[in-house]
């Protein structure tokens, strides 16, 4: 447990370049982490974060409760603005664009980076109204257009097949994990170019949770991810690369092959192998 | 739980001087003594909640049951009993000129046509008194009328053309052991002595009328002329007092009608003694107008009119009760009332408003009740009917006799039928006909009342005079009801939604901890309070200001949303001093300073463009009516008091929407107002809907603000500036002085009733609705 308490810089810079040996060229940042703080009311609750995030590449956040990965992901898409009393010192970067600049339109931010909840939450509409919402709110109301883009994401989902018979019932039909693909077809059917997941499986039945992964490993063609998981054999075998976080520190951030094989800090060997958390 | 020996060890180190069976078995007591315990506060919560429940609902039942009960009896049939049947002493003698039966039912009275009454025992037909009215010397009775049933005052015409006006009247005496005792008598209140109304032509027909201290006494000889006195009581101080010994005193006018109008058979002159009817027996009637006649000239006849239709005759006619209605028995079974109503033009004309079927065979005897707008009739078949002409209803029609009954009385108290059989012979019927006022059209249709130009919703239960027309419709009270809920809905339903949206979804929590009991608060204000405010503290002001109320629902609004935008643009060193989502409480300032500024400025705009005063000018200008209490001043008062409840509820349901949908909408890249509207508000819809059916149901029963804000006047205008009367404040206004067990008190319990059908069936509906809204909402 030594140096847990002083912040860790984590060299991002490095671990993209160790990572590059084979694909040097594929790799892109995609969110990029500086500096940053944040805090609930008195109570510091990540310390001095600094992290790259790869584009289309799937990266986790693994860590004991508390540790702040959440708070982290909620970042990138700014949730933590609805929580009373957070403050955020530092820098986010989307493709060199600062997030938390006053210009940003917070609405837009969310659009390009979606997020998917730990619990399935579809709005009590139908299948189909669920995953036109987010054009909805854009103003899209041609029936054509929707009607395409449902069936893309739901595809894009892997729902197509098993909902495409009932798409104007209720959503709140379908079972859990159906719900909570339904959420990530959703978040996709506005094309974000990240997407956010948040224990997206820690819900969910096994056989769920499998089609969960399947369809992660789909989705990173197109789409940046980042994963916040407490199980650590989906860290293992959804991710690229994997970000250890302990006590709001980034303790380590590698590869997913490095992090499971050989890690760098005693932190994380003793975490992965089931020492602590 | 369980009892092991472990937990015995356990026990033992801290006890080591207690033996570890009798450790054992002190635990296990004490275990068995909670498990009792727990299943006793079980089966204690269980039932006492049951009960508490099932007591809810039978409460509930019970009132429903208990309303019904008091409301049941309106809609029952008339029930008669023989009582009594004999030959009257003398009866067969002559024939029968009129027959009555005195107030408590004991003694009857039979005129017969040699002028003898005969005054009987209704209970045996034991004979009390004859008596021989004086007739003129050599003349017989050639005509008779009677003034009204209550008033008992007749006029018999003679064949010398001279006519005597008596009254049969039954005193009450107690005697001294205290038993009653009625004693029936003769009088004559305009002298003994005849009058002459024609110089030896016999009297053909009579009608007599009294009014106030008018009598007119009008006759047609057997030539066809016609000719009428005016007898007017003198009323002085001094025969005020009726110091005794001194003679009325009367003006005596002859007056000639000088029309001719042959072959008259009915002769009658209506309440207001203004007009007077010549029937013939072909049933055709010739209304004449008598006030030219009255002022010494010469009257001419008005209409002339078939009552039967072609081929019919007319068999009984007669005045109902108050002399305004003119009943018409015919031939073939039918009654038809006929009414004096202005047409076009002004010209009054009878008007054939509704009819009765008794059976088929010809109506032959008909008599008004006293004290109700009723008539007992008989035909050729025995056939007996009790009738109400407001409610157009049919209390009674059995077969109660093998003949044709001659002649039929009923008891002032409508309890006793007499009716006279052929041969003298008397049959007796208790009556039990105690609400044939109501009727489902007397209370929810149009209906054409005594005195009104066309049918009509009219709430009017009682008058100063007992001949009266009683007017129970309930449409207009369930009309003010309406109206009283909709404006008060109109003005609470927004703020206290609007106010719930931005309370439960956009306020902060600390400020919401603050305001969320306030406005709750305002539901614990008595609304006898509110009502008596808003009676007389708003409604004067507001007539006084009415401009500046109408500003500032202008003013308002528009320097809310300025000065809101106005702070938007402030720079942010200027915005950030005050604590996030603190911004709203400086909107109170605001509101203060500009509810103060629309009664400034409207003073200048009411001098400006309505000549100083908006009020007059509404009245005047524009035509509308303005009463003082309105439905503006009940929408503001009871608006205010339905808005907690809405507000409550509402805010509690869109509070309580699960924050991971709202989340989900936002980081889909929804504004907090799209997703307000698309997540939230749908979501919560099911308890907002609620809130407002609740705050609905409220506006409906409430009973003290509409009471002291309204004039209570049960009009039927959705005019914003006039009142209305509402079922609750119509049983509170009423009930205290309405006679228990009278028709008037239970159509309010009825109207009660109908309060609470609507309040059932309107939450019903709303439960059904909100219960399809959170099957289409529900969250997981």
């Amino acid at each position: 447990m030594s140096g847990q308490g002083e912040a860790r810089n984590v060299d991002v810079s490095q671990v993209l370049r160790k990572s590059t040996g084979d694909s040097a060229d594929s790799l892109e940042e995609c969110l990029a982490v500086r500096d940053l703080d944040l805090y609930y009311g008195d109570k510091q609750a990540l310390k001095g974060i600094n992290l790259s995030i790869p584009r289309q590449r799937v990266t986790a956040f693994i860590g004991p409760s508390g540790c702040g990965k959440s708070t982290l992901l909620r970042c990138f898409n700014r949730m933590n603005d609805l929580v009373d009393g957070c403050v955020i010192d530092g820098t986010i970067a989307l493709h060199d664009m600062d997030i938390y600049q006053k210009s940003v339109d917070v609405a837009d931010l969310r659009r390009r980076v979606g997020m998917v909840f730990q619990k399935p939450n579809p709005f009590p509409k139908s299948i189909y109204e669920n995953v036109a919402y987010g054009l909805r709110i854009q103003g899209v109301n041609k029936r054509r257009i929707l009607d395409e883009v449902v069936e893309k994401s739901l595809r894009a989902a892997a729902l197509w097949d098993e909902v495409k018979d009932r798409l104007h019932d209720s959503a709140l039909g379908l079972s859990g994990g159906q719900q909570q693909r339904l959420v990530i077809a959703r978040t996709v059917a506005v094309e974000p170019e990240v997407l956010l997941l948040d224990e997206p499986a820690s819900a969910l039945d096994p056989i769920s949770t499998l089609k969960i992964e399947e369809l992660i490993n789909q989705l990173k063609t197109n789409y940046t991810i980042v994963i916040v998981t407490h199980n650590m054999q989906q860290a293992a075998r959804v991710s690229d690369f994997t970000a250890f976080m302990y006590l709001g520190n980034m303790v380590e951030y590698d590869k997913t092959d490095n992090i499971f094989t050989n890690p760098a800090e005693k932190q994380t060997e003793d975490y992965i192998t089931g020492r602590y958390g | 739980m369980s009892s092991t020996p472990g937990g015995q060890s356990a026990a033992e180190p801290t006890h080591p001087s207690g033996p570890p069976d009798e450790e054992l078995e002190k635990s296990l007591a004490r275990q068995s003594f909670r498990r009792r315990l727990r299943y006793f506060n079980d089966q204690f919560a269980r039932v006492s909640i049951a009960a508490g429940g099932i007591g809810v609902i039978v409460a509930i039942l019970l009132i429903f049951v208990y309303l019904l009960l008091e409301v049941i009896p309106l809609f029952q049939s008339a029930d008669v009993q023989q009582v009594a049947d004999y030959r009257l002493e003398g009866a067969a003698d002559a024939g029968l000129l009129h027959l009555a039966v005195e107030e408590q039912s004991e003694i009857g009275m039979r005129l017969d046509a040699d002028a003898v009454v005969t005054f009987f025992r209704v209970a045996d037909g034991g004979v009390i008194e004859r008596r021989q009215l004086a007739l003129p010397p050599g003349a017989t009775v050639t005509g008779f009328a009677l003034a009204s049933e209550e008033s008992g005052l007749f006029a018999l015409g003679f064949s010398n053309g001279t006519a005597l006006i008596a009254r049969y009247d039954f005193q009450t005496r107690f005697r001294q052991d205290g038993t009653r005792e009625i004693i029936p008598h003769i009088e004559y209140p305009f002298g003994e002595d005849d009058f002459i109304l024609f110089e030896d032509t016999p009297i053909d027909r009579l009608a007599i009328s009294e009014r106030a201290d008018v009598l007119l006494l009008a006759g047609v000889n057997t030539a066809g002329n016609t000719n009428l006195i005016r007898i007017t009581q003198q009323r002085n101080l001094f025969s005020s007092f009726n110091l005794g010994g001194a003679a009325p005193q009367f003006e005596v006018e002859s007056l000639s009608l000088s029309i001719i109008v042959g072959d008259v058979d009915q002769l009658f002159i209506d309440g207001d003694q203004r007009w007077m009817y010549f029937i013939t027996d072909r049933g055709r009637l010739s209304l004449v107008d008598l006030r030219p006649a009255l002022r010494g000239q010469a009257s001419s006849i008005n209409q002339v009119l078939d009552l039967v239709a072609e081929g019919r005759r007319p068999t009984r006619i007669s005045l109902l009760l108050g002399d305004i209605s003119l009943l018409v028995a015919n031939n073939a079974g039918i009654v038809s009332q006929w009414l004096l109503v202005p047409d076009s033009e002004g010209q009054m004309s009878l008007q054939r408003v509704r009819s009765f079927e008794v059976g088929d065979s010809p109506v032959i005897a008909l008599s008004p009740e006293q004290r109700r707008k009723n008539f007992v009739v008989a035909d050729a078949d025995g056939h007996v009917g009790f009738y109400n002409t407001t409610a157009h209803r049919e209390a009674y029609n059995e077969m109660l006799f093998e003949e044709a009954p001659e002649a039929l009385a009923i008891s002032p108290r409508g309890d006793t039928l007499l009716a006279e059989l052929g041969g003298g012979e008397i049959s007796v019927w208790s009556v039990h006909n105690e609400h044939p006022e109501v009727s489902w059209s007397a209370l929810w249709s149009k209906v054409w009342y005594e005195s009104y130009i066309e049918p009509g919703y009219i709430w009017q239960s009682s008058a100063a005079n007992n001949d009266f027309e009683p007017k129970y419709s309930l449409v207009p009270l369930a009309f003010g009801t309406l109206k009283a809920a909709f404006y008060a809905m109109l003005l609470a339903t927004p703020l206290a939604i609007c106010g719930a949206i931005f309370t439960g979804y956009f306020m902060v929590p600390v400020m919401r901890r603050q305001v969320k009991p306030l406005i709750e608060l305002m539901a614990a204000m008595p609304t006898v309070v509110l009502g008596f405010l808003a009676g007389l503290w708003l409604a004067p002001f507001v007539e006084t200001n009415l401009l500046g109320v109408f500003s500032t629902l202008v003013i308002l609004p528009v320097g809310i949303l300025v000065t809101s935008f106005g702070f938007a643009q402030l720079p942010d060193h200027i915005r950030h001093r005050f604590a996030d989502g603190w911004e709203s409480a400086l909107l109170v300032p605001v509101v203060v300073l500009l509810t103060y500024l629309s009664f400034i400025v409207s003073s200048g705009i009411e001098n400006l463009f309505f000549a100083g005063d908006m009020r007059s000018w509404i009245t005047n200008d524009l035509g509308i009516t303005y009463d003082q209490r309105n439905a503006m001043i009940v929408g503001l008062a009871m608006g205010f008091a339905v808005i907690p409840t809405i507000f409550s509820i509402a805010e509690d349901a869109i509070f309580t929407v699960p924050r991971h949908l709202s989340y989900g909408s936002l980081a889909l890249g929804a504004t907090p107002w799209q997703t307000m509207y698309r997540v939230v508000l749908p979501t919560a819809s099911p308890g907002i809907f609620s809130g407002v059916m609740i705050g609905f149901g409220r506006a409906v029963g409430e009973t003290m603000i509409v009471l002291m804000a309204t004039g209570n006047t049960p009009i039927m205008d959705i005019n914003i500036f006039e009142g209305m009367r509402t079922l609750a404040a119509n049983i509170a206004v009423e009930v205290p002085e309405s006679e228990v067990d009278s028709t008037h008190y239970r159509i309010l319990f009825l109207t009660a009733l109908v309060l609470f059908l609507f309040t059932f069936v309107f939450n019903t509906l709303a439960e059904i609705v909100r219960q399809r809204l959170r099957n289409k909402y529900s969250t997981i």
